[in-house]
């Protein structure tokens, strides 16, 4: 309870602002230029999960789904659970340590992808028909040809697209954190996830 | 009021109901046409209740248009798809080598309702209430001022941080960047928007956290408000009256095998 | 108002001290200016004084930092915030995006402070008429032009009353019009008196009209204080990266060519110049 509290100061929440804006922003960018496998809508979600801890990390997914809803595309509102569990495994695996060695943070999208796409694939299956109205629906109708259940074809359907966009948007969180002044980084609650503290001791250096 | 807000402000009795009313009764009739065993249900849910409060707010036309839009790509795929793929379903009408099976189409007909009277009653909340409204309601209940902060400041930043990224995808367009070349190119041109629009607007948020300290924003202890929305009696009691409806609706979907099994046996 | 003693402090990750030593004790009242070369401290002290710093940036500190009898390193920043007001440069990150509406935002503050909603219109009503935003009350404040939004910061602090106003540079990001109505909203501060305010400025030429007193940082201490017509004219800070007044540049050169005898104290505002020229224009 206490790390709760410490999770959410007031820089964690205007993070958050901006977390969910590049979510929809770039959700929207990557929609209309129609690039294959991957959605690109939760990178602010790993990145507050990864800077400011995984409850942090849960809201913003949570609340990227239902502002989507607010904003006029209610058809995303219904994964806000999912949205809310990328956020809190990108927070889990930065409080393991695993952003600090590239080929476990990739890891880690890649795992954040498979539970995805398990979660998804029941709300797909009773809430949508089975269907994501996109292309990969013919996978679907493949799965369903060969005898698999709904949700079974829904599950495969959203498996290859999942891992990808996942692991993808893990590794653009990186790039972007890797690109941040450490200053800025050190702000955040759980800056021990990306950064090795350095504080300069004002004794020594103005030896009074 | 900011641009990005679907919110169509109209003089009409639906818009002046409590925005916590509004959400309640969408949530309300989202719980029906998901409870209610028939295969019309949704439509039935749609036609009776999303469509005329709808028109008590004006607002059936952009609702319908922003619905059908929705709906559509996921109804084509059912029928398509389920009708076509169903295992084991019960041939109706040929397609060539295909045959549209008679469970698949069922299925999709019953879920396609179910979707219109979901994506319809959210449409309703979304089109027929202001936000600042609903944030301020939430906070007179007692959500924390946090989470209002987060979802208002949020409607407010996408449309400029929208309006910068339109600009350079312009200027790449008029390069021929991006409606071109395969995907790795595509990709490529998406890059140069990262920069200024990603780690821009996550330097500033020290900034904006500094401004918002300034206001106060950590501060414990009780806020008070600027400004208040009505919210009238009647409309509290229909709140109970929907929450405790709904809750019943529920139990019943869960236990009705019980109830039923009961009823025949004994 | 303000007692700092000794004030040392080090961002974290940094390799050297921002501030190395700082003493300053102002008046209640005063109207205080910081000038100061690039990376001289000056937006640290700006922090120091409204609890940012520690709080919000961290780091390694030293020495007493007490603002209004409260000691800022014990206070939290909800705390503070009553008490010290906070104005920077960029105008777009300091509106909360909290509200839709201007006056809504100005406010903000006061509900988060929980002053009775009884007194919250007429405080507001008094921020946007000092500000000059009265008409802009049922605006978006992002609709606002740069100028217009810094007035709203302005407001958005003025509405809360604080016993000391910090303006870190809050011209920098203006242009020529827009500075000119921040300044006029200064100068009415200045002259209605009251309210201790430091400003960090680089726009020599108005600090010259409002503050009482100027200090000069450099390097992350204080090399000098006093008077603003005796700090500004001082040639030293055209080395400092902080330059001197066009009017204290034309007077000196004026003396030196020998156009203009006596030892009069260099001129560093309009007004000032005037006097000086014409006077000796009259002894001639």
């Amino acid at each position: 309870m206490e790390r709760l509290k410490k999770d959410f100061t007031t820089i964690t929440f205007a993070l958050i602002v901006v977390a969910l804006a590049i979510n929809i922003v770039v959700g929207t960018i990557v929609f209309q230029t129609k690039i294959p496998f991957v959605y690109l809508d939760q990178i602010g979600t790993v990145l507050v999960g990864l800077v400011a801890g995984p409850w942090a990390g849960l809201l913003t997914g949570v609340l990227t789904n239902l502002l989507w809803g607010l904003l006029g595309n209610p058809g995303y509102v219904p994964y806000a659970p999912i949205a809310g569990v990328i956020g809190l495994m990108a927070g889990w695996f930065g409080s393991m340590g695993w952003y600090k060695s590239w080929w476990k943070w990739l890891l880690g999208g890649l795992i954040t992808g498979l539970v995805a796409a398990l979660l998804s694939a029941p709300i797909t299956a009773y809430l949508y028909g089975g269907v994501t109205g996109a292309g990969t629906d013919l996978l679907t109708g493949m799965f369903r040809a060969t005898g698999s259940s709904i949700m079974e074809a829904a599950l495969g359907q959203g498996l290859i697209t999942d891992l990808i966009d996942k692991t993808v948007s893990f590794f653009v969180v990186w790039l972007i954190i890797k690109a941040l002044p450490t200053t800025l980084l050190s702000r955040f609650p759980r800056s021990e996830n990306v950064l090795e503290a350095s504080d300069l001791d004002l004794d020594s250096v103005l030896d009074q | 009021m900011t641009a990005n807000t679907l919110y169509i402000d109209q003089d009409r009795g639906f818009q002046r109901l409590n925005p916590l009313t509004k959400l309640v009764i969408s949530l309300f009739l989202i719980i029906l046409a998901l409870v209610l065993p028939c295969m019309w249900a949704g439509y039935i849910v749609f036609l009776l209740a999303v469509v005329p409060l709808a028109l008590w707010g004006g607002i059936l036309r952009p609702l319908w248009s922003a619905l059908w839009k929705i709906v559509l790509p996921f109804a084509i795929s059912m029928f398509v798809i389920q009708g076509l793929f169903w295992t084991g379903g019960t041939p109706v009408v040929a397609l060539g080598p295909f045959s549209l099976k008679a469970e698949g189409l069922i299925f999709a007909t019953r879920i396609t309702g179910r979707l219109l009277a979901i994506m319809g009653s959210f449409l309703l909340v979304s089109l027929g209430t202001a936000p600042d409204d609903l944030m301020i309601s939430l906070e007179q209940r007692g959500v924390p001022n946090s989470i209002t902060y987060i979802i208002l400041s949020t409607i407010q930043l996408v449309p400029g941080l929208q309006a910068r990224s339109e600009k350079i995808r312009d200027a790449q367009r008029a390069r021929g960047l991006e409606t071109e070349g395969n995907i790795i190119q595509r990709t490529r041109s998406m890059l140069p928007l990262v920069e200024p629009l990603v780690l821009g607007s996550i330097i500033d948020v020290d900034e904006r956290a500094i401004a918002l300290e300034a206001r106060g924003f950590s501060r414990e202890g009780d806020k008070t408000f600027y400004r208040t929305v009505e919210d009238r009696r009647w409309e509290q009691t229909l709140r109970w009256v929907l929450a405790v409806s709904a809750l019943f609706l529920i139990l019943g979907r869960i236990l009705w095998p019980f109830i039923g099994r009961f009823l025949g046996g004994g | 108002m303000i007692d700092l003693e000794n004030v040392a402090y080090a961002y974290p990750q940094a390799t050297e001290p921002a501030l190395r030593g700082i003493t300053l004790h102002v008046p209640d009242g005063q109207f205080l200016a910081v000038v100061g070369g690039n990376r001289a401290g000056k937006s640290t002290l700006s922090y120091v004084l409204s609890g940012f710093i520690p709080h919000h940036f961290k780091g390694t500190y030293r020495g007493k930092i007490e603002v209004a009898g409260m000691d800022l390193t014990q206070a939290s920043l909800g705390e503070i915030a009553g008490v010290v007001g906070l104005v920077f440069s960029n105008p777009f990150n300091q509106i909360s995006g909290a509200r839709f509406t201007v006056e809504e935002e100005v406010a903000f503050g006061l509900e988060n402070m929980g002053v009775p909603s009884s007194e919250m219109p007429g405080r507001v009503a008094k921020a946007l008429e000092m500000t000059g935003l009265s008409e802009m009350a049922r605006r978006s404040p992002y609709a606002l032009s740069g100028g217009q939004q810094q007035r709203l910061a302005l407001a958005s602090m003025l509405v809360m009353q604080p016993q000391l106003l910090v303006l870190d540079e809050p011209t920098s990001q203006l242009d020529p019009a827009a500075k000119i109505e921040v300044f006029e909203v200064l100068d009415r501060l200045a002259t209605e008196g009251g309210m201790t305010v430091v400003l960090i400025e680089h726009e020599l030429e108005w600090i010259g009209d409002f503050a009482d007193r100027v200090i000069v940082m450099h390097k992350g201490r204080i090399v000098n204080d006093g008077d603003p017509r005796e700090v500004l004219a001082d040639e030293a800070l055209i080395e400092m990266g902080v330059g001197n007044t066009a009017y204290t540049i034309a007077a000196r050169q004026a003396r030196e060519e020998g156009l203009i005898a006596g030892d009069q104290a260099l001129p560093v505002t309009l007004s000032q110049a005037v006097d000086y020229f014409e006077g000796s224009l009259d002894r001639r």
